[in-house]
């Protein structure tokens, strides 16, 4: 069997909603005729060891992340397919490659995980439900809010998170009705100077194109020194341009604040240019797509309780680290932290517990008697019982109820569950009568 | 009934009036402190180890207390860095030993300027975010040049090099790796405190916090020790051919910051005196003679040997 490529699906009109994905998918259309491989979009990480997509899966073994991929199919594929990436590279290229490609995997992340995944409004509107397009029905819950929280720690890693945020409040702010004076009449801006007229998801905006810029015309002045049709060179792409051409791609996604897509097309025409080229390397090239084996229902309820657990509070990290997390030791077992399963163990057990207790306190029967009756006590009227069956008989009579229709004498003033409140209640007399 | 109202009566009379209860000193209180009225000490003195009027400026780095009276390299790299830039740029600096807690940013380094005789308001301390300003403003002309603009962009893409792949290494190789507990444990743990359950607890957060640290960077779940080193000898690799046959990085005549950032690891990685039990990472850079020569050479320039 050929090459595997296992991948996230494809969104936006793009082949994948992934950059290193594409990045992996633009490497083999260009490396490999398409019956040597098959591309699948099995939008499931946990597939792979490393728990990462892209994925090669390759005579029993799994390879995961582009830079891994590429360094496979340098070592391992050569035999059986004219497979040729970045063998005839310079030095000084080859050093280029290393250094963009970490530049572009640091950077170009962060500045996708802010567009697509921190900004709130780009998450709702399009990275979300295209990520519920290419998931089956309940990991929809579960993986694209995993994936949105590792953009964000991401984000802020390289210390841009505060641009998320800010692009947060501005949304409440500048949707909001116009402001008005306590007398009714609309209050003006005050326009004092430049810092002042700008809303702040316009001085977020500012900042976050000058990254965006700066990002862009570092891979420019790359590209501008060589001159050629790819970034390093001319005649072939390499691998970094594969990477390029994922990043960039997955920017000019029109999100709702095109700050990226905006930057790109207008400042940088010739990366734009680059792009065209990267498609146009290979035209009339089919993609060997392969329908995903379906993971069956058993699969889908275990990765959906893996990720419900993942995001049970002050259990999920330590769940996490312990499943699939830890360091790798040289033989390539995990090393499993005895004191984090200690803290998984500890956590399941407390929330148990109390979960048991809730069960148990709610099992009891209430404190006391359920129904409490409050009786008023016979009165010992002479009637007409005392005189026998007849006087029983007698007494049924209408004609000896006293003329006035009598109140009643008890009544249920509070009722709730199980308590019954019933009271006597002695007729009131007549205002103007006074008490015998 | 009757009695319900007049108890509504009373409770609704408006109080005396007084001036507001809340701000009043009660009386007791108030004949009390007029028996003892209030006395206000002159300030303490500060302590003795605070920085008094010094006409020299003070980088506060990581360092023990021998190394920092002869001025030596610090043992951390991003100290080690800014002290070494400092020494290019040609700045009059002394060293002492510091810990994060001192640091107004909460990470060292930072340097306090010299006091000037005739302004009484101390200096404010510059975090390491502007030390580079500093360098150009108060080093020796012939120090620190400024790059041309063309390599600054490959200036930033070989950065991200030693940002990630050449840190990932040192977290994983200084933090993590199991051979080094002793090291870490002298380095960084044994200054913050005798009790052992606080050395306890905070070589465990030092090793959690370099853990995700590596996690963030690498996007991944997994740390993979293999990986990280590879990482490392392609980033050594991709240094030493853009180094090639000139003596400092990027063509430039003088070195500059990038060429202390890589002297950081490097140096750190090579001095035989580092302790280091596992070798690997040395053994690794042991592969690229050009970045041993480009050590040698800022070692002499910073350190010249007397």
């Amino acid at each position: 069997m050929a090459l595997e490529l296992h991948v996230w699906g494809p969104a936006f009109g793009l082949d994948s909603i992934d950059p290193e994905c594409l990045a992996a998918i633009a490497c083999f259309r260009c490396a490999l005729s398409s019956e040597n491989w098959t591309l699948i979009a099995s939008n499931d990480a946990s597939l792979s060891p490393d728990n990462v997509l892209p994925a090669l899966y390759h005579k029993g073994t799994w390879t995961s992340g582009y830079a891994n991929i590429v360094g496979y199919l340098k070592q391992h594929a050569g035999g059986e397919t004219n497979l040729l990436i970045d063998h005839d590279l310079t030095p000084q290229q080859r050093a280029d490659l290393v250094a963009y490609s970490s530049y572009l995997t640091a950077r170009g992340s962060g500045l996708l995980a802010l567009s697509l995944y921190a900004s709130p409004k780009a998450w709702v509107e399009i990275t979300r439900p295209a990520y519920a397009t290419v998931l089956p029905f309940p990991l929809t819950w579960t993986v694209p809010t995993a994936i949105r929280a590792a953009a964000v720690e991401k984000a802020e890693h390289l210390g841009m998170g505060y641009l998320a945020a800010e692009v947060d409040a501005e949304e409440s702010s500048s949707q909001g009705a116009a402001e008005t004076t306590s007398t009714g009449f609309l209050r003006l801006r005050q326009t004092l100077g430049p810092s002042k007229t700008f809303q702040p998801e316009q001085t977020a905006a500012i900042r976050f194109q000058y990254l965006a810029d700066d990002f862009y015309s570092t891979l420019d002045q790359l590209r501008g020194e060589g001159q050629g049709k790819f970034l390093l060179r001319d005649g072939e792409p390499t691998s970094l341009d594969f990477l390029a051409y994922g990043y960039l791609s997955l920017m000019r996604v029109q999100t709702p604040h095109p700050i990226l897509k905006t930057v790109l097309e207008k400042k940088y025409g010739r990366l734009v240019d680059f792009l065209g080229a990267v498609d146009a390397y290979k035209t009339g090239y089919t993609l060997p797509w392969q329908q995903a084996q379906p993971r069956g229902a058993l699969g889908l309820l275990g990765s959906f309780s893996d990720g419900v657990m993942e995001n049970v509070p002050s259990v999920g990290n330590s769940w996490k680290r312990w499943r699939r997390g830890g360091i790798r030791t040289e033989a390539g077992e995990d090393v499993k932290d005895l004191t984090q399963l200690g803290l998984v163990v500890g956590g399941a057990f407390v929330g148990l517990a109390a979960l048991g207790a809730t069960a148990l306190f709610r099992g009891l029967t209430p404190f006391g008697e359920s129904t409490h009756r409050f009786e008023p006590t016979k009165e010992d009227k002479p009637n007409l019982h005392q005189f026998g069956e007849i006087g029983a008989m007698l007494n049924a009579l209408p004609v000896w109820d006293p003329p006035q229709a009598s109140p009643p004498v008890g009544d249920t003033v509070y009722h709730k569950g199980d308590v019954d409140v019933s009271v006597d209640v002695a007729p009131v007399p007549a205002p103007g009568s006074l008490p015998a | 009934m009757m009695a319900s109202v007049t108890q509504d009566a009373t409770s609704s009379r408006p109080r005396p009036p007084g001036p507001s209860g809340w701000f009043t000193i009660p009386a007791p209180l108030a004949r009390l402190f007029k028996k003892f009225p209030l006395l206000t000490y002159p300030p303490n003195e500060l302590p003795a180890r605070s920085p008094g009027t010094t006409h020299v400026a003070t980088l506060y780095v990581f360092i023990s207390d021998k190394d920092a009276l002869e001025g030596l390299p610090s043992y951390n790299p991003s100290c080690l860095r800014w002290q070494t830039y400092l020494r290019l740029a040609g700045v009059a600096f002394l060293v002492l030993p510091s810990s994060n807690h001192a640091s107004p940013t909460g990470a060292l380094p930072f340097l306090l300027p010299p006091t000037r005789p005739n302004d009484p308001k101390s200096p404010l301390p510059i975090p390491s975010s502007k030390l580079e300003q500093y360098g150009i403003d108060h080093g020796l002309d012939n120090g620190i040049s400024k790059l041309p603009e063309l390599s600054s962009a490959r200036l930033e893409a070989y950065e991200s090099l030693l940002d990630h792949r050449i840190r990932n290494a040192w977290l994983y190789h200084l933090y993590l790796c199991p051979s080094h507990s002793a090291l870490l444990v002298r380095l960084y743990v044994a200054p913050v405190s005798k009790s052992q359950a606080v050395r306890t607890t905070v070589l465990y957060q030092l090793r959690r916090a370099a853990e995700s640290e590596i996690l963030k960077s690498t996007g991944r779940l997994v740390i993979d020790p293999e990986a990280i080193y590879n990482g490392a000898r392609e980033a050594f690799g991709a240094l030493e051919a853009e180094l090639g046959n000139k003596p400092w990085f990027f063509g430039s005549s003088q070195p500059g910051l990038f060429d202390a950032t890589v002297f950081s690891y490097t140096h750190l990685l090579s001095d035989k005196g580092s302790g280091w039990e596992d070798l690997r990472l040395t053994h690794i850079l042991d592969e690229f003679p050009g970045l041993n020569m480009h050590t040698l050479r800022i070692s002499q320039k910073c350190w010249p040997p007397s």
